[in-house]
């Protein structure tokens, strides 16, 4: 009798765990499907000119490049990091310390979350309406501002959560030494939850880098390379979309090869983020390495 | 000291140089965008000023335009005059250009299927669904018509290849008429919608029993095969230089003048006219501080473009009507 009911947990168990496995197995497959075949399709056409040149229009004479959206990918995002990081991180720092448990920290906590949850596009039109109409030209400043808005809400949510996690404690004692609010924040609460707040930072930076619907009302796209803020400037990621739908092979090519270099800079970012919350420092994935490389010498 | 002196100058004049030559942008048809980029190629190497072409669909550039935020706008579907004075938009046409038939049908080649005004409606109305149809093979008698199902595929974004299209449908088919009309975008009875003439000739080359209506300038860039036409004369004419040329010579210019230069080419009279067919427009929000720049770019199209319009196979406009373009521009008060 004992042993019956044993064997049946044991089975429910085994049943469970199969299935949650192939679930497991089904997100991974898909995951390295994808990675597999960009870095397939992609790698084989990368070269000097992809980086260097600006596109010639198909079926004239000559190969060109996507230099105008690399330096345009570049310029737009890390505008919108410098605008979405500062922000970001003091508005995570009003929810956390000083906002904390009044219903207007609570309505902005609810505003990040629905922001989470937004479609891009939408941003990318409301956008274009505050800062491309009344400026009668589409410009590269109003993606920043579009992406720069995209990234605001992950940032906010991570330095609120890893600010939280802070122990209490560590506050009253800070206080109890007769330190200001302002400088227990800055010199310890900020200090323990630096790495989380760091990871939060680079997953929502790498999370704006792939979007293309913000982008497509307010940078728009440049065929030349351009460094005027206030004209249309071309991205990667708008690039990508017009590449990949379009007829031509050379674009299909160019598609994969400009998809190739944007995943490998989002994973690099992603792996670094890891590794800071698992490590806990910048160096830590440059130790890991190094320790690795000894290793195998070693061995 | 002195080489300082004469550098910091060279430097100044390369600055003062850099800051002479200007960009401009410009938005819409993607009917016209191979031409657009090829001049502006062109344009680059002759005056170092920049044209941004981007490709985005007549809908697209019609609204653009309208909103000021690009330099110029470009359509295939004309404007009438009140709608232009809506909008305040300046308009002319810069070429003309045909639309094929262009098809997936495993074991049919280039030319060789032949299709009817009657036919393309049905198909789009999702009456004649297989490509053995009794229809079909009405018209193609020796053709090996395999048993599979037709994709017809038309545009999802709003875009003047679709106004000359089902402008098209409308005059040869009553029915079309009645239940669809026609305009950059409309109600679609089957199909699937591709983003641009770029998007429905990707889906023409890899949806095997796909159909769709494209610019010819992407049948000249890339590999898919085309449908040979009746017109309404009742010949069989096929997209060649001869016979797009044939059906521009039916435009009525001097009556087009009066209007704006609106008017409805597809399905002209003539032996020799491809039916499906229409000019391309350039539409200039007027006031913008840019207008100039416009202008000095069409001016150079004119004088020098035809060259470009030749080598991807648009027919040019006359030159009296080009005159009558650039007189227009004056008699708005614009100068440049």
């Amino acid at each position: 009798m004992e042993n019956v009911r044993i064997k049946s947990r044991v089975l429910k168990s085994n049943v469970i765990m199969i299935l949650s496995t192939l679930a497991a197995l089904y997100g991974i497959v898909f995951l390295g499907w994808i990675l597999v075949s960009i870095i397939y399709h992609g790698y084989e056409y990368l070269n000097l000119d992809f980086f260097t040149k600006d596109p010639v229009p198909p079926g004239m004479p000559g190969v060109g490049g996507l230099r105008m959206a690399f330096i345009g990918q570049f310029i737009i995002t890390t505008i919108a990091a410098f605008i979405g990081t500062p922000i970001g991180i003091m508005a995570g720092i009003f929810l956390a310390e000083y906002g904390r448990g009044t219903w207007w920290a609570m309505f902005i906590r609810n505003l990040a979350d629905i922001v989470i949850s937004m479609p891009a596009i939408v941003i990318g039109a409301a956008v274009y309406v505050v800062l491309v109409a009344p400026l009668q030209s589409f410009n590269g400043l109003s993606g920043s501002v579009a992406l720069s808005i995209l990234s605001l809400p992950y940032i906010t949510v991570a330095t609120d959560e890893m600010l939280k996690l802070v122990p209490k404690e560590m506050r009253e004692a800070a206080y109890a030494l007769g330190a200001y609010k302002h400088y227990v924040i800055k010199k310890v609460t900020m200090r323990v939850a630096k790495t989380g707040i760091l990871t939060g930072v680079i997953l929502g930076l790498a999370r704006m880098a792939g979007e293309a619907a913000p982008l497509l009302f307010t940078s728009f796209n440049n065929d030349h390379t351009t460094f005027n803020l206030l004209k249309p400037m071309a991205t990667l990621t708008i690039t990508i979309f017009i590449y990949a739908t379009g007829p031509y092979h050379e674009w299909h090519e160019q598609a994969w090869a400009a998809g190739f270099v944007l995943t490998l800079g989002v994973l690099v970012a992603v792996i670094i983020a890891k590794y800071l919350v698992h490590g806990g420092s910048f160096t830590a994935p440059f130790m890991y390495v190094a320790r690795r490389i000894t290793k195998i010498n070693k061995g | 000291m002195k080489l300082k002196q004469v550098l910091a100058l060279a430097v100044f004049a390369g600055s003062l140089q850099g800051a002479m030559a200007w960009t401009i942008t410009g938005a819409g048809s993607t009917f016209v965008a191979p031409l657009m980029q090829r001049l502006a190629l062109h344009f680059k190497q002759a005056t170092g000023n920049h044209v941004n072409y981007q490709s985005i669909g007549s809908g697209g550039g019609i609204l653009q335009a309208t909103k000021r935020t690009v330099d110029f706008g470009a359509s295939d579907a004309p404007l009438k005059p009140e709608e232009l004075k809506r909008r305040d938009l300046i308009q002319w046409p810069d070429a003309i250009g045909a639309v094929v038939m262009g098809y997936n049908i495993p074991g049919v080649g280039n030319y060789q299927l032949h299709l009817t005004g009657k036919q393309i409606c049905d198909i789009y109305m999702g009456k004649v669904r297989y490509w053995d149809d009794p229809e079909i093979k009405a018209t193609n008698p020796k053709l090996n018509l395999p048993h599979i199902p037709i994709t017809p595929v038309h545009r999802a974004d709003g875009s003047g290849t679709t106004w000359i299209f089902t402008n098209y449908l409308t005059k040869v088919c009553p029915a079309w008429a009645q239940k669809v009309g026609f305009d950059t975008s409309v109600a679609w009875p089957v199909g699937i919608g591709g983003k641009g003439n770029e998007g429905v000739a990707n889906y023409v080359m890899r949806v095997r029993g796909a159909i769709g209506y494209i610019e010819y300038a992407y049948f000249k860039q890339n590999h898919f095969n085309v449908a040979v036409l009746e017109n309404k004369a009742g010949w069989w004419v096929a997209p060649t230089m001869q016979t797009m040329i044939a059906a521009a010579k039916q435009a009525n210019w001097n009556e087009a003048m009066k209007h704006d230069f609106y008017m409805e080419l597809p399905n002209p009279p003539g032996k020799y006219s491809y039916p499906i067919e229409g000019p391309t427009f350039a539409l200039l929000p007027k006031g913008k501080n840019t207008n100039s720049y416009v202008l000095q770019f069409y001016t150079w199209v004119f004088n020098h473009g035809d060259a470009d319009l030749r080598a991807l196979d648009y027919i040019t406009l006359p030159d009296f009507v080009k005159k009558d373009i650039m007189a227009s521009w004056k008699k708005q008060g614009l100068s440049w």
